[in-house]
């Protein structure tokens, strides 16, 4: 497969010359980029002929042989550059708005890279992959680059400098062949012919030497990574010929008690990382017995899109030795061409055979001919006037008869189609059904129904399931024993409805008691069905290899919603890791994590203040002062729990939220270590607020996140709202589980970031836990005074307008890295049953909740 | 001299651009001037034929078969659902299943299975009516078996149901009986027709069960063991310093031996290996030792989160015989109901398929338990459901409140005494209904088809409310659409002097009920509450008033495994004592019936689900020091 390093991929040097250049703008979605890079693009079409012969006539003395080598291969391929720069902003052959600059041209490279530029995964590019922090490059060459251009390609007005956004390696090259191949003439008689001839010299071997650069850090990247120049270009008729004598052995015949473990050798895939199996395909044969008759079609164009697939995607290997499945290239789609003994003798004699152990064959019933699928790719939503079809020929007359009888029964609504008698056209009859002496076309027709038979054929496996399930129509399975393709990953019955044949008569009130929406669920389903698994023979091949690996790790495969759930449900829902509901026992109790730095009084005190909790079961100081030591044992408050001190390696905030073997309970009391003023029965109140709510963040100070419509963008609140979405882990119980999910699950760089501004580890926080359970936090008792950066006037942080826009941007960023803003907004705290309730205060159970 | 100079100067830069193009381009050149071998390493592919284009398609047109097969009927002596079921008796109210009584002197255990299916909504006294004729053999202990019953009709529409491996000689061909028993084996199951029953010990409880055991809910990075079922009831364990087998390998050494439990006791591990033959030991555990070494690939997450779904499986549908019971049968009724069954995500999670009834929907949208994984909201609207009963006062002042909110949909009085129907209502902008009901208690959860919202606000004619109350809990509501979300509340107690459970309508510093005279709930528990409830237990809610409180609460906690939710409630003081004393009902009725419905409730059920709650949900500013004018809810701040 062809792919470029993402980290080079913005490098235009990529292809064989310094020839195609892409828009950097367009790709990362950058508004600011994408503007001046088409600014670009439409000053260069003044450009005359770029690249024209000029520069590099047949007779040039001046260059080496070295430089006539490279001269050589930039005219080797400039038949297709020529054709392309016949148009060059042609919008249909090329649309990413790819520009062409260079001196040389493969039409190859071209069309490579404009295909793999338009790819989806395109569109995001992780900007630490980049290579230059600055996108543009640096500003002085920027500056020199649009001096130059402005002044040597007579530009109407001078370039600005920052919309220079190219990197340098282009500028230079582009200068330099814009120079010498269109104004270089008009700059040179100004001299002496013999210095010109120096310059000339001069400028071609700087011009030389930098593109060879170019070339020395582009090329060896994208040699490797696109192996597409390696595949060769040949013809099937050049394949070479096995002759299969008429006694070579014949393999037995499939072994119907074969199962997974039984038949399969996963031994052969231990060689395959990362849980994927390694997929082999025999090279091309063109088998031919004795007499020299060809065994069957050499391949047929569906196999060969298979083949590609396969080879295209990331199961396949061409290691013989490290392939854990075979696909044989012999072409067993279609059993009815087959010479059945004398294709079991090619595969036979395949090297690896061994009783067909690990070989995967394909074999595709044949059905009606696949060229009308472009016609109807997207079905009608127009109200479908059947509401039962049934549209397959060929059909014993015994089950013609149960349906003729359903059509006379009820009227209009059942449409019973059959094969055309009366059309004089051969060819096009598989396109026309009728109905007595109507004629419909076949399979639009499908689209004006709801429900579509799909009935015991001549084979069980039926052509029509594909047409029916395109149509967006739901298939109704009326073949007993039928395993319906995929069924081992596929919920059919989300789909389809399967109806045993003996009950074939009261179908129609079968599908008459399913509620509307149920239908238009199942039409849903069979649509998503049809996209992801069975469109194309690509989709097709890929779901089957996805299969097989998910039986082979079967501890890594892929989960009934991912394959079933459409794409609209997977964004849309959560699965919550602690998804069972239960109230973890209370006497497990908790344990707090400190995290200090050096104030070690505060620390102290907060030490004293948090052991008088009942249920504290242990505390751990998680010491982030790598320059000075802990204080030794005997200074430490004495409390009646077990105290540990965990020293860090580092002074990370990210430190704070480490699964640390330490924890034994499953709350985690995080505080820090100058929060003194909760008193024990706020701790302890908190503590019983978790347990009935495990999946949940539960804090003390709530926080907001608001979107600020001026400037569109989110913004951070602390004010006093009515409402809250976060809570600061400044103090805050929550689940061991989400110390795993930070340290080891968190996306993107958040950890990074958090790390290098240290700040906003509990907004990470925040978003972390809400957008894998997909619930609020728990705010516990009224507000109080705290000291924590933003609200004390004690350390100058103190409502600093900066400390609340950097909250906001760590707000921002989040959203991005997530793709989604998952915290959720709630109107509601958690008291005491009897809070401020007029009841006697020695009778409650937390008396000493919201005193200041 | 100058231009020597100069000349020199440009050699030299000549020479020094040639030496950098050497250096920096001469390997890149070489390697482009070779021809490019295939190198080693990088992947060769399919390779793109230049006709490809041109090749043929594999099948033509005209190749369709014409020629139809006949239908071949592909069962040959096993039954299939289509062939041996007749579904046509099973139109009604799905499945209705009539159990034969026992002949002779039965077990305990048999007395109490036929009790439980009696008394559950499948039964049905009558065999013709029924769909489903359930023949129970299972007395291991006495040794009696069951005869040749007189509907047997060769077996159609019957199950044969075996707890236990049969001791009984087949004394009767079974023919298209549908037969559930434990551990069948492949040759004689008939899959989609019989059913495959957890092995249950003798001693398996009837009802409730045991909740799973599952202790820690986070994930455990680098602990894994493996245990290995041996026979004679013991357990070899392995842990993941013991195995030197790679997965992907053949095991050829035992690493010597692991430990070994003898005892009943499972041991405590993350893995039990079961398999059912049971060849020699020693390789055995060679075996596992290579499948604990392919789940050690597995990521801790995943492992938690089947560890997980395993105590929700056990809970929900093994940790009782009723409840094995109750799966079969439901198993059963999701083939006769093929479109209308459960779909697999109400199968999978909590609170399981016989919890979740598909007759009230197939959509699990529709349900308050699935909008997290379907990325669905409850609806943003919700129906006052008012009950007036014995004194008969038009709520008038209640139904101005509720329809003050502006999150009320439609307000439905539920007219439930002997007084008429007052001829005039109060003008609101709510359409209002009136249901004239049929004077038991029980209607009051009743699925009314004119509710049309997920949540239902249910009132007491004497309730008092406003309607920032009514805002505020419907808001908590949406955050908890499984729960009740009500303003009153009572609690139960062990009572260690009457050795019984205890009931108490007292403020305390915890709740496990809310009352229904107030409170917000999804429509869902309507449907539930009518039928999935056992006769008896409505019943008994009809007969003692104060009940159908209780009852209500059994029921959402025993689905959702959670306590409800208190809200805020201004007037607790002046006006609770009415709405406390026992919901609807002549008030004089002595409230020492309630603690008497509690324990026959809890019998019922089998076990206690009600938890308690230490908590209360108020509004984010709730008597906070700040301006009342910031305050969203302000009238909640009134003393």
């Amino acid at each position: 497969m062809f792919t470029l390093p993402q980290k080079d991929f913005s490098a235009p040097t990529t292809c064989l010359g310094p020839a195609c250049m892409q828009d950097l703008g367009s790709s990362h979605g950058d508004d600011l980029e994408g503007e001046c890079s088409r600014k670009l693009d439409q000053k260069l079409p003044e450009l005359p002929g770029v690249g024209d012969s000029a520069m590099f006539s047949p007779d040039t003395s001046y260059l080496s042989s070295r430089g006539r080598m490279i001269k050589w291969f930039w005219d080797s391929a400039e038949e297709g550059y020529r054709t392309y720069h016949m148009d060059e902003y042609d919008e249909n052959k090329n649309p990413s708005g790819i520009i062409n600059l260079g001196v040389s041209e493969n039409k190859l490279c071209f069309d490579l890279l404009s295909w793999r530029l338009s790819q989806s995964d395109m569109q995001r590019v992780e900007p630490s992959l980049l290579q230059y922090a600055d996108w543009r490059g640096h500003l002085f060459l920027r500056e020199e680059v649009a001096k130059f251009l402005s002044f040597y390609c007579k530009s109407p007005a001078p370039l600005r400098p920052e919309n220079e956004c190219e990197k340098e390696a282009v500028c230079v090259i582009m200068c330099a062949s814009v120079k010498y191949n269109i104004r270089g003439p008009a700059l040179i008689p100004r001299m002496k012919t013999k210095h010109r001839i120096y310059y000339i010299t001069l400028f071609s071997i700087v011009l030389l030497g930098l593109i060879a650069t170019g070339m020395f850090q582009f090329w060896p990247h994208s040699i490797e990574s696109s192996n597409d120049w390696n595949v060769e270009k040949r013809s099937v008729r050049d394949v070479p010929v096995v002759r299969l004598p008429a006694d070579s052995p014949i393999p037995e015949r499939g072994d119907l008690s074969c199962r997974m473990h039984t038949c399969f050798d996963v031994y052969r895939c231990g060689f395959n990382p990362k849980n994927k199996i390694k997929v082999y395909i025999y090279a091309l044969k063109k088998y031919v017995d004795d007499f020299g008759v060809p065994v069957s079609n050499t391949i047929s164009r569906e196999y060969n899109e298979l083949l590609t697939a396969i080879s295209d995607s990331d199961y396949y290997t061409d290691d013989i030795n490290r392939a854990c499945l075979f696909v044989p290239s012999i072409d067993v789609l279609n059993q009815n061409t087959l010479r059945i003994k004398e294709t079991a003798q090619a595969l036979a004699q395949l090297s690896r055979w061994d009783r067909g152990t690990n070989h995967l064959l394909f074999n595709m019933l044949p059905g009606g001919p696949p060229d009308y699928n472009t016609a109807l790719d997207v079905p009608r939503d127009s109200p479908r006037r059947y509401f039962l079809i049934s549209s397959q020929v060929g059909l014993h007359p015994e089950y013609r008869e149960d349906l003729e009888a359903l059509q006379v029964k009820h009227g209009e609504s059942v449409l019973v189609l059959d094969k055309c008698t009366n059309l004089s056209e051969g060819g096009l009859s598989i396109r026309k059904r009728c109905h007595k002496h109507q004629v419909f076309d076949y399979p639009q027709v499908l689209q004006e129904a709801t429900f579509c038979v799909v009935l015991r054929g001549a084979r069980l496996g039926q052509a029509i399931l594909s047409d029916v399930l395109q149509a967006g129509c739901v298939p109704v399975v009326i073949a007993d024993s039928y395993i319906l393709p995929f069924s081992e990953v596929l919920d059919w019955k989300r789909a389809s409805v399967v109806v045993p044949e003996e009950k074939m008569s009261d179908v129609y009130s079968i599908l008459q008691s399913i509620p509307q929406r149920q239908i238009e669920e199942m039409q849903r389903q069979a649509r998503w069905f049809w996209e992801a698994y069975f469109q194309s023979i690509k989709a097709i091949a890929l779901a089957t290899l996805q299969i097989i690996n998910d039986r082979i790790y079967p501890y890594a495969a892929i989960s009934y919603e991912e394959w079933n759930d459409p794409p609209a449900v997977k964004w849309g829902s959560v699965s919550n890791p602690l998804f069972l509901p239960l109230i973890p026992p209370q006497s497990q109790g908790f344990t707090a994590i400190v995290l200090t730095y050096d104030r070690v009084e505060s620390l102290f005190r907060v030490i004293t203040e948090v052991s008088k909790v009942p249920s504290l079961s242990k505390l751990l100081v998680v010491w982030n002062n790598q320059n000075k030591n802990p204080p030794e044992d005997s200074l430490w408050p004495k409390i009646r729990v077990p105290l540990k001190v965990v020293r860090t390696a580092e002074n990370k905030l990210s430190n704070r939220f480490f699964p640390y073997d330490e924890i034994e309970t499953e709350a985690v009391l995080a505080i820090d270590d100058d929060i003194i003023m909760l008193t024990s029965d706020e701790l302890q109140f908190g503590y019983e607020v978790w347990r009935e709510f495990p999946d949940r963040l539960v804090g003390y100070p709530g926080r907001l996140h608001l979107w600020d419509h001026e400037m569109n963008k989110w913004k951070y609140e602390s004010e006093w709202t009515n409402e809250v979405s976060m809570v600061l882990t400044g103090a805050a119980f929550y689940h061991k589980y989400f110390n795993y999910l930070y340290t080891y699950k968190m996306p993107g760089d958040i950890k990074n970031w958090v790390d290098a501004h240290m700040n906003c580890e509990d907004i990470a926080m925040n978003f972390l836990v809400a957008n894998v359970t997909g619930k609020a936090v728990i705010k516990v008792t009224p507000r109080k005074k705290f000291k924590c950066p933003e609200c004390t006037a004690i350390d100058g942080l103190s409502l600093d307008q900066t400390h609340m826009v950097e909250r906001s941007e760590c707000i921002n960023k989040f959203a991005s890295v997530f793709g989604t803003m998952p915290l959720k907004v709630v109107e509601h705290r958690a008291d005491p049953v009897l809070y401020k309730d007029d009841f006697p205060e020695k009778l409650k159970s937390f008396p000493n909740i919201g005193s200041l | 001299m100058q231009s020597w100079r100069r000349r020199k100067s440009l050699w030299l830069i000549l020479s020094a651009s040639w030496l950098l193009l050497v250096l920096l381009g001469g390997f890149s050149l070489l390697r482009l001037a070779l021809p490019s071998r295939p190198r080693p390493g990088a992947p060769q592919g399919w390779p793109r034929w230049l006709d490809a284009e041109l090749l043929q398609s594999f099948s033509q047109a005209g190749e369709l078969p014409e020629d139809a097969a006949s239908p071949q009927a592909p069962h040959g002596g096993s039954c299939n659902w289509g062939a041996c079921f007749d579904t046509s008796k099973c139109r009604g109210d799905g499945l209705k299943v009539f159990v034969y009584p026992a002949s002779g002197p039965i077990s305990e255990t048999h007395h109490r299975i036929l009790a439980s299916i009696e008394g559950s909504r499948f039964h049905t006294f009558s065999p013709a009516g029924a769909c489903l004729l359930l023949l129970l053999s299972l007395d291991a202990q006495t040794g009696e078996c069951s005869s040749m019953p007189l509907q047997w009709n060769r077996g159609r529409n019957h199950l044969v149901l075996r707890l236990h491996p049969a001791p009984c000689p087949k004394t009767f061909q079974l023919g298209q009986a549908m037969v559930a028993e434990a551990s069948p084996t492949v040759d004689s199951f008939r899959p989609g027709f019989d059913v495959a029953l957890p092995f249950l010990p003798e001693a398996h409880p009837l009802r409730g069960g045991a909740p799973g055991q599952l202790q820690q809910h986070s994930p455990q990075p680098g602990i894994t063991l493996l245990a290995l079922e041996e026979e004679r009831g013991g357990w070899r364990t392995a842990d993941t310093g013991s195995s030197a087998c790679p997965w992907d390998a053949r095991c050829e050494q035992d690493p010597g031996p692991g430990q070994t439990q003898r005892g009943e006791t499972l041991p405590n591990a993350t893995f039990c290996l079961i398999s059912g033959h049971r060849p020699e030991a020693a390789s055995r555990f060679l075996q596992a030792l290579q499948v604990l070494a392919a789940l050690q690939e597995m990521s801790p997450a995943r492992v938690l989160a089947l560890r997980q779904q395993t105590q929700f499986l056990w809970d929900a549908y093994f940790s009782s015989v009723e409840k094995v019971i109750h799966t079969t049968l439901e198993v059963i009724q999701d083939r006769i109901f093929g479109t209308s069954a459960h779909p697999s995500l109400l199968w999978n999670s909590p609170p399981g398929a016989l919890l979740a009834l598909s007759t009230f929907s197939t959509s699990p949208q529709d349900f308050p338990f699935y909008h997290l994984q379907q990325g669905s909201r409850p609806e943003g609207r919700f129906s006052a459901l008012i009950w007036v009963g014995p004194p008969g006062q038009p709520p008038l002042k209640l139904i101005q409140a509720v329809a003050g909110s502006q999150h009320c949909a439609q307000i439905l009085v539920l007219w439930s005494n002997e007084r008429p129907l007052p001829s005039s209502w109060p003008e609101t902008a709510m359409p209002l209904t009136v249901i004239d009901g049929h004077r038991k208690v029980s209607d009051r959860f009743f699925p009314y088809s004119t509710i049309r919202t997920d949540a239902i606000l249910s009132l007491d004619a004497r309730s008092s409310l406003s309607t920032s109350e009514v805002d505020f809990a419907f808001v908590v509501w949406q955050s908890f659409p499984e729960r009740m979300v009500g303003f009153l509340t009572s609690s139960h107690f062990w009572d260690e002097a009457h050795g019984g459970w205890g009931y108490t309508a007292e403020r305390t510093n915890e709740f496990s009920m809310v009352l229904t005279t107030a409170a917000f709930y999804h429509r869902y528990y309507h449907t539930l509450f009518t039928h999935s409830l056992p006769k008896a237990l409505r019943t008994l809610a009809d007969e003692a008033p104060t009940c159908v409180d209780v009852l209500m609460n059994f029921l959402v906690a025993a689905v959702t495994k959670l306590p409800p939710i208190k809200v805020p409630y201004g007037k607790q003081r002046q006006e609770a004592a009415p709405l406390a004393s026992g919901g609807p009902g002549p008030r004089s009725k002595p409230q020492a019936a309630a603690p008497d419905c509690v324990n026959q409730i809890a019998a019922a059920f089998g076990h206690m689900p009600l938890l308690s709650s230490r908590l209360r949900l108020d509004p984010v500013l709730f008597k906070d020091p700040v301006s009342v004018q910031r305050k969203k809810y302000r009238s909640l701040e009134k003393p």
